[in-house]
């Protein structure tokens, strides 16, 4: 399974997104609002998330600004962090 | 249920905002006041501008009566009227003397916190805790008192940008003793608080204010109706597993405060997406609040309509 589709099941699962299957996650649409229609309490979880299975740490408010735009834009965080 | 709040008042009711219903020249006055001779030169002053408020502007004596009407059954007016004046003369006074904490020093109040020892017990868990307060007592007048629990403090803070209400330490011209957190900001602010609080430090909310577009509310049972609160603290220390310290003061005299703990409530995490998982946490803080209410039913100062 690549990094993108993990994020993806792991988003459905973790965050028990129901009606939702993870092929359904477009790579580009926004994580929050009106695309994939995540909220705020949501990204709490997904700090948790990333952390738990990735061993990342978003450690302030602007890496979370730049890794949660995208399915696209969490795998880039992700990978640029593992090969750190 | 019935209120006493009649429709036609309702509809002439503006939104909450918490911008100053005096204006800046008004505000001077006390302050002006508060440097030539204390609280004893200001507080005077006050009964008549709240007469004035309470007697020649419905809209403003109205939101009193959210609460009022609620808490209190009248069915005479005048015991109404005496209601709002009473309620609004305590939270002048309550604005008067953090004014005076911040012109005179904080030694202008006494501030009695008996249960700080176990606020440091539960600091040294170093998984941070999350202060929730609410518009009770004096919740701003308390916060001098922050800096004894030496460890960074960071609140959820909104403020209307036309507000001419200083805080204590914009009147000392006193560097800010914490981090605001805007709600307004990225993601709510979720993150920060995440952030201080996986650093062991504070975090201060208000746990009877919905803050801008928050959806994240629940309906519980307060003062026999169902009113609105906020549950995002409740999950964020779910997922943090930060302690939610009901955090609550009054005015235990003229110069003094008293800070009480209530309640420690714990939230287990894994709880989910469903808000229903966090009412029974949520519900806890409203018993609280209730309780507050009877012991000290003229310090409560939402005066925002949480029931609708």
């Amino acid at each position: 399974m690549d990094l993108k589709t993990r994020i993806k099941s792991l988003i459905v699962e973790e965050l028990r997104l129901e009606d939702l299957r993870p092929e359904e996650i477009p790579d580009d649409i926004p994580l929050f609002g009106d695309g994939l229609g995540l909220d705020s309490l949501d990204a709490v979880e997904l700090v948790v998330l990333v952390q738990k299975h990735f061993g990342v740490k978003i450690k302030d408010m602007d890496e979370g600004r730049l890794a949660f735009q995208s399915i696209n834009a969490l795998e880039a965080f992700i990978s640029e962090r593992l090969k750190e | 249920m019935k209120t006493d709040c009649p429709k036609r008042a309702a509809a002439w009711i503006k939104p909450w905002t918490s911008q100053s219903i005096g204006s800046k020249f008004q505000h001077r006055i006390f302050y002006a006041l508060i440097r030539m001779g204390g609280i004893r030169l200001a507080y005077p002053l006050l009964y008549p501008v709240v007469f004035y408020y309470m007697a020649c502007r419905p809209s403003v004596r109205e939101r009193t009566r959210h609460y009022l009407s609620r808490r209190f059954i009248r069915k005479n007016a005048l015991q109404r009227f005496a209601d709002s004046c009473r309620i609004s003369v305590a939270l002048g006074k309550v604005l008067i003397d953090r004014a005076s904490v911040g012109i005179c020093g904080p030694d202008a109040i006494v501030l009695a916190f008996p249960d700080k020892a176990r606020l440091f017990s539960l600091l040294a868990e170093e998984r941070g805790v999350i202060l929730m307060n609410a518009h009770v007592g004096g919740w701003q007048v308390i916060l001098p008192g922050l800096g004894q629990l030496r460890r960074p403090v960071n609140m959820l803070l909104e403020r209307h940008v036309r507000d001419v209400d200083l805080h204590y330490f914009e009147h000392g011209r006193l560097p800010m003793p914490f981090r605001t957190i805007d709600p307004r900001g990225f993601l709510g602010g979720t993150l920060e608080m995440m952030e201080a609080l996986n650093r062991g430090e504070i975090v201060c909310v208000m746990g009877d204010r919905v803050f801008g577009s928050d959806k994240n509310v629940l309906g519980v049972d307060f003062l026999g109706q169902r009113a609105f609160f906020p549950f995002s603290a409740f999950k964020i220390a779910s997922t943090s597993g930060a302690p939610v310290v009901v955090f609550f003061s009054h005015k235990a005299g003229p110069t003094r405060y008293v800070i009480e703990i209530p309640e420690v409530i714990r939230v287990p995490g894994g709880l989910g997406r469903s808000p229903e998982a966090f009412y029974p946490y949520v519900r806890r803080f409203v018993m609280a609040l209730e309780a507050y209410t009877r012991m000290h039913p003229y310090q409560f100062f939402n005066f925002y309509d949480m029931w609708s």
